[in-house]
């Protein structure tokens, strides 16, 4: 008799997302697989609208990754009105993305995955939460909180709002930094400095207890996609993209936003709202890739910082070659915040930050356009087509949790067939299926949309489809 | 960051304003706002959602006053109680409830607010509107006045307190 597993919802996640586990006669893993049962339509109804109001309707997409959207939908608005926008503008927007992305991942790093890293992944879920983490090692609990501060502090500062700022607009930004704010990020460095530093070491000293974890958390050879910059280090706002194999080789380099269709094609599957992008001169599912943190790490020769820089060498070390287990996205985010942090430093050195000229302006020079930048989770591509009057007709947005959503499938089957076995199963063990998915930090709300609550449930199925068994977390 | 200096009243409202009845707790912030607007020992924090950051707030707080939109409630009915801390959380980590962020509060910081009150208004509809109800419009003078009163009342206990500085 066959059964299904279904864990529904998937927790700690940022959206709502199942997981199902088919189970044959034996009560071996026969198939396993991450659903996301939002769905988005932004692309639909924002058909009619004027190109210059996207960057603010698009960044509605997501609470937690709001500026991304709104730097790739302006760089696409760009695209549109041809313009190159001013070199302070293109400063300001990428602290701000960098802002966001030390936010994202300490949200990510500290409430969503640490319970189980200091808790342990058998640990009584009532506790398994950011409040037991709190109990359990409140300097850590503090760090991760000043973290997210920092992050949030800076894009309100920038931004006027801690979410859904509407600063960036196609052409640049709509105000120039203030030395008054310059000088407020600047004060809150060495703090952020000092809680980055005691998760990195606690985080170290804690990950040799994972080596299980690692060896079956979607740990398997795959491409990897992110953007560049033109001196092979970290990029997050603007550059181009690279694609490398399984041994770190360079398969496609160079791509730009305006020939991303070219070389990505989405494919669909019928359990899941959120498509599967691939590269399509590989076809799919081989062209599929990751992306995000573990993607960036493996793929860049620089950091570009020197305390990242230090970081990242020692991040190679994990593997000759690409680092393939999903398990280091965790250290991968440790290290982008370090970059982060100063990189928004030596942002603020730069001796024309202050400068007005911040905002280029154009009309309608090119009836389509596409935009690009690096968001938390990885790269995020906005495309649209407009009419003469730059009305838009058409819009298709390729989100980063959406090019993970292979590797996620991949990972789900991989820890299921060493957590369930017999058709028996612990609840740590699914917890563990549940903690593969979160390595990836997938924001579902952006790789597709919807209302409501995010429910967990695990299910099991007999062959008959009939449900032997059913966890549910509300 | 503003995490410094000790508030004696903040003000902690939740509530997404288009999504109706739910707008209730912003809109009482706004007035709040505007109420103790040059009085540096209030602070009115309006958010769609408590996330845990607010911790390090509450714990910087003599007195807080949480403010949110309650579905369990009479539509229009005002609630005020006292709030202790409880550790009891679910699997939602993007948004905690007054009792969980107090405890939070003490877990990290050590620290709990000598006083702390969660006021309600029950609601009839969290429909996607931005518009309140008819019923908590006509109960929005009385949750201002609860608020008034608290903040009035906390700042004479306070100065009463032998720990006032």
């Amino acid at each position: 008799m066959s059964q299904t597993i279904t864990i529904d919802p998937v927790t700690r996640l940022e959206g709502h997302g199942k997981i199902t586990i088919q189970l044959d006669g034996a009560g071996e893993v026969a198939s396993a697989h991450f659903h996301v049962t939002q769905v988005r339509g932004f692309e639909r109804f924002s058909e009619g609208r004027p190109f210059y109001e996207m960057p603010g309707l698009m960044a509605r997409v997501c609470g937690i990754c709001p500026v991304s959207h709104l730097i790739a939908s302006a760089k696409a608005c760009e695209a549109i009105m041809s313009v190159r926008i001013p070199p302070t503008a293109a400063q300001l927007r990428r602290m701000l993305n960098l802002a966001q992305m030390v936010q994202s991942h300490a949200l990510s790093f500290f409430y969503l995955a640490s319970p189980d890293l200091l808790l342990g992944m058998e640990a009584d879920p009532a506790v398994r939460n950011v409040l037991g983490l709190a109990a359990a090692n409140p300097a850590l609990g503090r760090a991760g909180i000043g973290l997210r501060r920092f992050g949030q502090h800076i894009i309100e500062l920038l931004g006027d709002k801690r979410v859904h700022p509407g600063w960036v607009v196609p052409g640049g930004v709509t105000e120039p930094l203030s030395a008054a704010k310059r000088d407020q990020i600047l004060a809150m460095l060495p703090e952020a400095y000092a809680n980055l530093a005691l998760a990195t070491d606690a985080y170290k000293q804690i990950a040799g207890q994972f080596k299980a974890e690692v060896e079956v958390f979607a740990n398997f050879p795959s491409s990897y996609m992110s953007l560049v910059h033109e001196d092979d280090s970290i990029e997050f706002t603007d550059g181009t993209l690279r694609l490398v194999d399984a041994e770190g080789k360079t398969i496609e380099d160079g791509i730009t936003a305006n020939r991303f269709a070219e070389a990505i094609g989405e494919a669909v599957e019928p359990y899941s709202y959120t498509k599967f992008p691939y590269y399509k001169p590989l076809g799919y599912p081989q062209g599929c890739y990751r992306v995000g943190p573990l993607a960036r790490l493996n793929i860049v020769k620089s950091m570009g910082t020197p305390k990242a820089e230090k970081e990242l060498a020692e991040f190679k070390q994990l593997a000759d070659g690409p680092v393939a287990s999903s398990f280091y996205y965790h250290h991968a985010r440790l290290v982008e915040m370090l970059y982060g942090l100063e990189k928004i430093e030596e942002i603020l050195a730069d001796p024309h930050i202050l400068d007005k000229h911040v905002r280029a302006t154009a009309g309608v020079n090119r009836e389509e356009g596409a935009g690009h930048a690096e968001a938390p989770r990885g790269v995020l591509h906005h495309h649209y087509k407009v009419d003469e009057d730059g009305k838009i007709t058409w819009a298709n947005l390729v989100i980063a949790t959406g090019q993970n959503n292979h590797a996620m499938n991949r990972g789900v089957m991989q820890a299921a067939k060493a957590y369930v076995q017999d058709g028996r199963f612990t609840e740590g063990g699914l917890n563990r299926i549940e903690a593969v998915v979160r390595t990836f930090d997938p924001c579902l709300s952006c790789s597709t949309h919807a209302f409501g609550q995010m429910p967990l449930a695990v299910e099991i199925v007999s062959a008959a489809g009939e449900v032997v068994d059913r966890v549910v977390r509300d | 960051m503003r995490n410094s200096a000790r508030i004696r009243c903040l003000i902690l409202a939740c509530g997404n304003p288009l999504r109706a009845d739910d707008g209730v707790g912003p809109c009482l912030a706004a007035w709040a706002e505007e109420r103790f607007r040059g009085e540096p020992d209030v602070r009115v924090i309006a958010r769609q959602q408590w996330g845990p950051e607010l911790a390090q707030e509450i714990a910087h707080a003599e007195c807080v006053l949480f403010v949110d939109s309650s579905l369990q409630s009479r539509a229009g009915a005002v609630a005020a109680a006292d709030i202790g801390p409880s550790p009891s959380v679910g699997n939602w980590t993007h948004h905690l409830g007054a009792a969980e962020l107090l405890a939070l509060s003490r877990q990290l910081y050590d620290s709990l607010p000598q006083r702390a009150i969660l006021l309600t208004v029950g609601v009839s509809s969290m429909a996607m509107d931005e518009e309140l109800s008819e019923a908590v419009r006509a109960a929005i003078p009385e949750a201002r006045a609860q608020i008034e009163r608290f903040v009035l009342s906390q700042r004479a206990a306070l100065a009463a307190s032998p720990l006032a500085q």
